[in-house]
């Protein structure tokens, strides 16, 4: 190939490469032979020292992209390079590109400019600790210089630019890659926070205020606009770096990594919204100096001018100019004093009342956006109250504006929100217009305000004037939603897929409604129980007369939103009774009046009248029940039978009075008041939406996985449950109703967990055990029978017998999955009875792929609730079992080829055999924990077993159905090579004892794995190599053979040998993450022990292949160091391995550039 | 087309029963199910609402297990759909004839002959090939509703 580089270029020479390079570059903008125009393009950047021609070409050529190119490969071959050049000639690349940027500031074409920019921006920070400060301050002089506007304003704005570039190197999300280990862009980025950032922000400052007469000066738009643009970008960029380096703001044990941490932590995650919290060394800059005040002015100035020419409000200088003022909105931490937060008050006070004419009043602002004003401004607007939010407590917060406006800051933001409710009630699209946005930023400063900061819940702060403003907004709100809501009604059901996939957005909404309904809760919950009685008696008149559909709706709305206020959704635990709930309502002592009961109540009674057929036919429709379902199980989780009932007595310190309340809301649904009523009616409606809604899977599942589950996850509903009338009724059904055998799959599955797990209710294991084993019988006594039948294999493919049996197969999944110790010994007899059957089914259903997946996940899920419990004859049993099922399944499986002239169904195919596959991983990986978690009494060495052996031996019988094609795969592959890499790191010295052809798949595989892109894929694989390789190092120590000589006949060299040649060219020549280089050199260590002849050969290799005696020195220097630097041992212990990593790393770092050269 | 019509008509055919009725809320991806009176097997399904407060839908998609064409079908959930009986069987393969007829063995010991090889090239390569190496070759027999074809091939070592 041509090389591009300098040694003793001519004249003559350049001007060719240019040509060359100018050429591709036009060819490759008409799409003439782009691979060709590429590959020249490419050789430039990867011939060794293009130096000489970049600059030239840089220089010289009219082709804006030629020069583009060259600015490219100038950087790429630096990167490189870079441990190779001199000094000298590193400065020299740094100062001729800050050079011609300077000397073209006012070319047309600013992408080249940009680009020379932002490499002059990498090269300095490739060098950046290299550089002395003597270095650094020379170059900072230069752009200095730029900056300040000695050179004119298109050289000032270049400045401004090269720093923006510089600064976002520097950051580490947006830094480029340089090929080295994370510490280096940590320490740039710690030397840049604390030496030069406030420099630069000071510089960037200074231009802009340079500037700043002529552009309020009542002109046109003048060139100076630009550079003032560029400075407020530089800013803005500054005030988002993530500061770390706040020393005395930082408690003690804080994780580094966690920036941003407010100072009652906890609600930060919940917004984008990021604090700014640069330390005391700001002060200064920020505060002090009358920076804010220039700011604004300069706004001002800028909103008189929008209306003329050259200026608008979404001209770039206003823009800048209104981000930067929202992002000092977020200024918190150590830069304020510790003066109880007066200082940071005047700041945000000065900013508000900057701000407020963006969105104050709020009607007029509305109207005249929708008259066609640009909302931007306003919007600005709400995120400035939103960052403002986020740096104070709601007490602040609400203060700010009352000293300069009788009303408190939450009053104008429950107008402001008010009023964009209401436009977003008036224009009713899908489309997102600006309210929308509007929305749910001033949705997200409410939750900010709102969230519970600690356990003594945040709305006690609200001041009453707040809490007004919080009702209102929130009878507005649900106002608008159920316009919304009836107004759906018409549109049709094609909006069903963008519903689902707005369903967690809508949550959140949802979740802010309630905290905004919690924070006035003595005026809502009436609210939302009026709103419930006049739907109920709009139903109840309207029976048969008019269209319901549009209240259903209505109700639809009304029951989430309620069921968000009432109750949070737990996330795994026990919710508790929302704060606001317990300590509110204090002056009701009879329970009946409680207004949360109340309103729980008529909602119940509502639900309960779906049980009249007549009613369901005319009210209930599926989607209605879809609601009612999951706001009976929200509710419930929280208040049915609460554990707190017990133990509430014992809270002293609280109010007597409001004690009394929240001791009466507790008990009220609790097992001895009506908590056993309404558990009763929960349950009867249960049963009938799975009874009386045939195929209706939407609501069938939420009664099985979320209502049901909710129920049974507590013990005291359990006890009760198992004594009710009609959850007796309910297992009946599930045994014998045909109806309940039409459930889908996983309602299937769901609802035998469920009846198998309320046995926790039962008082003792022996009642639990027969209680289970009465709710499985008909499943076994089926499954055995079938599999006896002499007519088997002619009735098994009837399509009523397939669908019996796939049902079945779900359930004993279904109660499985539910095994618990009191459980275990039911599931296992359950098991071993149907034993023998699976395995006939398995012969008989060979073909029917969705039968066989439900078999082998049937026994996955067995084995893995079983296998630890175990007693070592049992497990005897199970692992011939599993055995026996591994050999049936791969000699239906092996060579067989599908045929189909669909590419579909070929395809289909594929994907059930890799998920059969990964079942049978999952099988073994069950019986390898065997060795780890083992509850019975005997170990299982006395049987005689060998899990090792069992598990290779599996692995043995499943690898050749494992193709590299089923690899591609992911979640098989992963489950593979953890499989894989687990077993050869406990057992490697049973590798041995694998026949050749299973040796080399493994081998093969492990192979594979090495060049998977998945890094945990590849650093699994590096595990296992570690393990075998350190594994066979000790043998061969100890004088024994190791795994070299066993089974390798084959193979004409050793495994060792070839995996050291594999990785070796790996780290050298290919490419990969930099977080592979320690598990990489992890293995290789042992590697080059176990290989050490190999290894000299390979280094000599790889040296003489080098022409350049320079470099060939280097090469043989660096890997001289690499095994003997920092006292290498030849010991495999922790000391040495890491060692060798800090070899590796640096070895990399001094040869991998030039070697990767061509 | 009522279902209960289609059932009746298909029992008297054979004795046996070439189709079952199903409830299509219960019918999976995967399964098989009768479209246009052609067996197929299912490859999608989706549930939607017939209006905002009516009752569920299923939407099939499936492809015919004889000709890959691709059917669809929309049915209320609650309502039955005809299940195709599909059957499989495994027959050694003893020869292949000129006439695109092969030659299959039964359990029974008699032979089969009235089965004619697939008319795709590809397939049709796949079988011959192996057949041609000598190889000793199962092929299951897939058939439903009064068709059949072979489905899958199987080497159960060399001869």
């Amino acid at each position: 190939m041509q090389g591009f580089s300098d040694g003793g270029a001519d004249l003559g020479q350049l001007q060719t490469t240019m040509r060359n390079i100018e050429v591709a570059c036009t060819s490759i903008q008409m799409h003439i032979n782009p691979a060709a125009a590429e590959a020249t393009i490419l050789s430039l950047s990867q011939s060794p020292q293009p130096y000489t021609a970049c600059r030239f070409i840089l220089e010289n050529s009219q082709v804006p992209n030629a020069r583009f190119q060259a600015a490219a490969a100038i950087r790429d071959a630096a990167i490189r390079e870079w441990s190779s050049l001199s000094t000298e000639e590193r400065r020299s690349l740094i100062s001729f590109c800050l050079c011609f940027v300077m000397q073209h500031a006012s070319s047309p074409e600013g992408y080249v400019l940009a680009k020379v920019s932002s490499v002059a921006a990498q090269l300095m920070k490739r060098g950046w600790l290299d550089f002395t400060e003597a270095e650094k301050e020379t170059f900072f002089y230069q752009v200095n210089q730029a900056i300040l506007g000695a050179h004119g304003i298109d050289v000032q704005f270049i400045g401004v630019n090269f720093l923006e570039s510089l600064v976002s190197e520097f950051s580490p999300s947006t830094s480029s890659a340089m090929g080295l280990p994370r510490e280096f862009h940590e320490q740039c980025r710690t030397s840049l926070e604390l030496n030069y950032l406030k420099m630069f922000y000071c510089w960037a400052r200074d231009a802009a205020l340079s500037v700043t007469n002529k552009i309020i000066e009542p002109n046109a738009v003048i060139p100076e606009v630009k550079v003032c643009t560029a400075a407020l970008r530089l800013m803005l960029q500054i005030l988002n770096w993530e500061f770390r380096n706040d020393t005395t703001s930082m408690k003690a044990g804080i994780d580094v990594f966690s920036a941003g941490v407010r100072h009652d932590n906890g609600s930060s995650k919940r917004s984008e919204c990021v604090l700014v919290q640069p330390g005391p060394a700001w002060f200064d800059v920020l505060i002090s100096s009358g920076h804010v005040s220039w700011l604004l002015g300069l706004y001002a100035a800028l909103r008189q001018k929008f209306s003329r020419e050259g200026y608008w409000i979404d001209c770039p200088i206003a823009v800048s100019a209104r981000k930067l003022i929202v992002q000092l909105c977020s200024l918190t931490g150590t830069i304020f004093p510790s003066d109880n937060g007066k200082m940071q008050e005047n700041h945000l006070l000065q900013l508000l009342s900057g701000i407020l004419q963006w969105i104050d009043p709020p009607d007029v602002v509305s109207k005249a956006i929708e008259e066609g004003k640009s909302e931007s401004e306003m919007l600005d607007g709400c995120r400035a109250l939103l960052s403002i939010a986020t740096a104070t407590t709601p007490f602040v917060f609400d203060q700010l504006l009352k000293a300069i406006r009788p009303c408190g800051t939450l009053s104008l933001l429950s107008t402001l929100m008010c009023e964009v409710v209401k436009v977003l009630m008036t224009n009713n699209t899908d489309e997102e217009t600006w309210s929308w946005e509007a929305r749910d930023i001033l949705l997200d400063t409410w939750t900010i305000l709102l969230v519970p900061t600690d356990g003594s819940g945040g709305d006690a702060l609200l001041p009453p004037e707040g809490k007004h403003a919080a009702a209102n907004l929130f009878s507005m709100i649900v106002e608008s939603e159920l316009k919304v809501a009836s107004a759906s009604v018409t549109n049709d059901d094609g909006d069903s897929d963008y519903l689902q996939a707005s369903i967690s957005a809508m949550d959140e909404r949802l979740s802010s409604y309630a905290l905004i309904a919690r924070a006035a809760i003595d005026v809502t919950i009436p609210l939302l129980t009026r709103l419930f009685s006049e739907r109920f008696a709009r139903l109840h008149q309207g029976r048969g007369i008019i269209d319901p559909t549009e209240t259903l709706e209505e109700l639809y709305s009304l029951l989430l939103i309620t069921g968000h206020v009432l109750a949070d959704e737990g996330e795994g635990e026990t919710p508790l009774v929302p704060t606001a709930i317990q300590t509110h309502f204090a002056d009701i002592a009879e329970a009946e009046k409680h207004p949360v009961v109340v309103l729980s109540g008529s909602i119940i009674r509502f639900a309960e009248q779906s049980m009249d057929p007549e009613v369901r036919a005319t009210v209930f429709s599926p989607r209605l029940m879809e609601a009612v379902i999951w706001f009976l199980a929200r509710w419930s989780h929280t208040y049915l039978m609460p554990l707190e009932e017990t133990n509430c007595l014992s809270n002293d310190y609280q109010q007597h009075q409001s004690m009394n309340s929240k001791k009466a809301l507790l008990s009220f649904f609790g097992e001895h008041n009506q908590g056993q009523v309404v558990l009763d009616i929960i349950v009867r409606i249960s049963v009938m939406t799975l009874v009386s809604y045939p195929g209706e899977k939407d609501l069938q599942g939420l009664t099985c996985h979320h209502l049901l589950h909710t129920l049974v996850r507590r013990k005291t509903i359990c006890y009760q449950l198992v004594s009710l009338e009609s959850w007796r009724n309910l297992a009946n059904a599930f045994t014998n109703e045909k109806s309940l055998f039409l459930l889908s799959s996983a309602n299937q599955r769901s609802l035998a967990q469920t009846l198998v797990l309320s046995a926790s209710g039962l008082r003792n294991s022996e009642t639990a055990n027969q209680y289970v084993k009465g709710l499985m019988a008909h499943m076994t006594t089926y499954l055995v029978e079938l599999s006896n039948r002499s007519d088997l294999k002619s009735v098994a493919h009837q399509p009523d017998i397939i669908m019996s049996v796939s049902c079945l197969l779900e359930r004993l999944r279904g109660a499985v999955s539910a095994a618990g110790p009191r459980r275990q010994r039911a599931m296992y007899e359950i098991g071993i009875s149907v034993m023998n059957p699976v395995l006939h089914l398995l012969e008989v259903y060979k073909d029917e792929s969705a039968v066989v997946y439900l078999l082998l996940k049937f026994i996955v899920d067995w084995v893995d609730g079983q296998i630890s419990y175990l007693e070592s004859r049992e497990t005897a049993a199970v692992i011939d079992f599993c055995m026996r099922l591994l050999q049936l399944y791969s000699s239906h499986n092996i060579g067989k080829i599908s045929i189909s002239l669909s590419s579909t169904l070929l395809s289909e195919a594929k994907t059930e055999k890799y998920k059969d596959l990964r079942a049978l991983l999952q099988l073994l990986s069950s019986l390898c924990s065997k060795d780890l978690v083992d509850f019975s009494s005997d170990s299982v060495e006395a049987a005689g077993i060998n899990i090792s052996q069992v598990v290779f031996f599996g692995l043995h019988i499943v690898t050749p159905l494992i193709s590299l094609e089923l690899l591609k795969y992911p979640k098989l592959c992963h489950d593979y090579f953890s499989l894989l890499s687990h077993i050869l790191e406990v057992y490697p010295e049973t590798l041995a004892q694998l026949n050749s052809e299973a040796f080399v798949h493994i081998i093969g595989t492990l192979d594979f794995g090495l060049h998977h892109q998945d890094l945990e894929v590849v650093d699994m694989c590096l595990g296992a190599l570690k393990a075998l390789a350190a594994y066979n190092y000790r043998e061969i120590c100890a004088g024994k053979t190791g795994l070299v000589s066993a089974g390798l006949g084959n193979l004409p060299e050793g495994i060792f040998s070839r995996f050291l040649r594999s990785l070796l060219q790996l780290l050298l020549f290919e490419d990969y993450s930099p977080d592979l280089v320690s598990a990489a050199a992890d293995a290789l260590l042992p590697l080059i022990l176990c290989e050490q002849g190999l290894y000299q050969k390979l280094g000599n290799e790889l040296i003489e292949r080098q022409t350049n005696p320079a470099l060939k020195s280097r090469l043989a220097n660096a890997l001289h160091s690499l095994t003997s630097s920092n006292h290498l041992s030849s010991r495999l212990d922790r000391v040495n391995y890491q060692r060798f990593r800090k070899n590796l790393n640096s070895f990399l770092v001094e040869v991998r550039g030039f070697l990767r050269t061509i | 087309m009522s279902d209960e019509e289609h059932h009746f008509e298909s029992k008297a055919d054979a004795g046996a029963s070439k189709t079952y009725p199903q409830q299509a809320g219960t019918i999976r991806k995967n399964g098989y199910i009768v479209i246009k009176n052609r067996p197929c097997k299912v490859v999608e399904v989706s549930t939607s609402k017939t209006g905002k407060h009516g009752h569920a839908k299923c939407h099939f998609v499936a492809i015919d297990i004889f000709t890959a064409k691709k059917l669809e079908d929309i049915v209320p959930s609650s309502h039955n759909c005809d299940v195709p009986h599909v059957n499989r069987t495994d027959y050694q393969l003893i020869d292949i004839s000129e006439d695109g007829f092969v030659s299959l063995l039964t359990d029974s010991g008699d032979t089969k002959d009235d089965l004619k090889l697939p008319t795709d090239e590809s397939l049709l390569k796949q079988i011959k090939d192996g057949f041609a190496e000598g190889k000793d070759l199962v092929v299951s027999v897939m058939s439903a509703m009064g068709e059949e074809q072979i489905c899958a091939l199987k080497d159960i070592g060399p001869k």
